[in-house]
């Protein structure tokens, strides 16, 4: 197998340090009984991990088997990427059942609508990979990633749109997995034009720069403590709601 | 090579705004005096009248069709302006009820549940009403139906926001967000 560079071999292992880290806070805090897609999201990323730089180290490995190992994986990551995006949009409505039918409606609708748009990425854009069943996961992956950014950015709109509060927790997860998934969708955009050597070296870089920020916010927001309960000074009037609700009354009963 | 730079251009539009979400999210604060003055200050009588099918009847009996049109037009974009402001002030009675949802004693704490409940119905009501009065505004001689959801939905959103003001009467201060 190929050698890699001290300073590839440092931003590679570094998020997946931290990731190591994040699993630890996770247990520790028993926070895996409230997020637990995510939980294994992380652990199967140390896993993922730990076996592609087995491979990568193993000299007998040749490139064709360490590519097959990784695109097998990520499918995989595909898969409990979706999970944690599930798991974070449950907790996002966890508190109204009416909005837990609308949402789940209307993110239904907009998943639909994004795997038609993956599905005509695939058939316009295929991108140019010689071996024929890698070009067929990677786009797969390119069209996972733009449904998943799709979907993170409509949870986040929605709940801006509506007025609902996140949890910390599940905000840095989804502001972590946002800026993750749609900086993949560049890099895999971008790959398909750009496949010498040195664009690949700077969009490795780039993902795992972007892997180690992200990883970072969702520590971040994990170690974090809750907010200060906001104190509201001014509570609404009773007259002037009182007179509201007079106003209303009469003019319904016109 | 499109496709390649649309999808760039998409997942930069796309890291925008998670910025801005995610910094707005810190410098969010519930201001519950704006949040109720923002619903204080619609006026649902003026927009009853706006939407009122027999005050359309009405006009459509006794103008001339070119000018019934044109009346009705903006009749419906005054009412779509109403709607949009109504949009806004259940997004703040919604926070005005998730802050009362943090509050220690239980009365006020339910009526912050019902009162956010009943805004987010209002806000996905006034999309609706929106893009009902939208058509009505491209289409004007349609026959217009009335819009009692929405009336419906901000009569019982102030009910409890009546409620909550009436049980927290007796505290000087609620209890605030908890979240991000």
């Amino acid at each position: 197998m190929l050698s890699i560079s001290w300073p590839t071999l440092l931003v590679w292992i570094s998020p997946h340090v931290l990731l190591g880290v994040l699993a630890v806070i996770l247990c520790k805090r028993r926070l895996y009984r409230e997020c637990p897609y995510f939980f294994a999201f992380v652990l199967y990323e140390i896993a993922e991990f730990i076996l592609l730089f087995v491979l990568r180290s193993v000299p007998s490995v040749t490139g064709e088997q360490y590519a097959y190992a990784y695109y097998a994986t990520l499918l995989l990551s595909i898969v409990l990427c979706f999970g944690v995006i599930d798991e974070v949009s449950r907790d996002l409505f966890r508190e109204f059942q009416f909005l837990k039918v609308a949402a789940r409606r209307s993110l239904q609708c907009v998943t639909g609508l994004l795997l038609v748009i993956g599905v005509l990425l695939a058939v316009y854009a295929p991108g140019d990979n010689s071996v024929r069943w890698i070009a067929g996961v990677s786009v797969v992956n390119r069209g996972a990633a733009m449904v998943q950014c799709g979907l993170l950015l409509s949870l986040l709109l929605f709940s801006r749109f509506l007025g609902l509060s996140w949890r910390r927790r599940a905000f840095g997860i989804t502001l972590g997995l946002g800026i993750l998934t749609s900086v993949d969708l560049a890099i895999r955009a971008v790959r398909t034009e750009f496949n010498s050597d040195l664009w690949v070296s700077y969009l490795n870089l780039l993902a795992t720069g972007t892997y180690l920020v992200c990883v970072s916010i969702w520590i971040g927001y994990l170690l974090a403590p809750e907010a200060k309960p906001e104190v509201i000074a001014v509570v609404p009037d009773d007259d002037e709601v009182e007179t509201w609700n007079r106003e209303f009354q009469h003019l319904l009963r016109q | 090579m499109i496709v390649a730079w649309t999808l760039v251009a998409v997942s930069f539009f796309a890291l925008a705004i998670l910025a801005y979400v995610a910094i707005r999210s810190r410098t969010r604060r519930v201001d519950l005096e704006k949040s109720a003055q923002a619903f204080r200050s619609l006026d649902i009588a003026a927009f009853r009248n706006l939407v009122d099918a027999d005050e359309e009847s009405f006009l459509r009996n006794n103008l001339p069709p070119t000018k019934f049109r044109e009346i009705k037009r903006q009749r419906a974009w005054a009412a779509l302006l109403y709607a949009w402001e109504a949009g806004g002030a259940a997004t703040a009675l919604a926070r005005i009820g998730q802050a009362a949802q943090q509050s220690s004693d239980p009365k006020i704490a339910a009526s912050g549940a019902e009162l956010a409940e009943n805004a987010f119905r209002l806000r996905l009501q006034t999309v609706g009403a929106g893009l009902h009065l939208l058509t009505e505004i491209l289409v004007p001689d349609l026959q217009r139906r009335s819009l009692p959801p929405v009336v419906d939905q901000y009569e019982r959103a102030a009910d409890t926001l009546f409620r909550l003001g009436r049980f927290s009467s007796g505290a000087p201060q609620l209890a605030g967000s908890k979240r991000a």
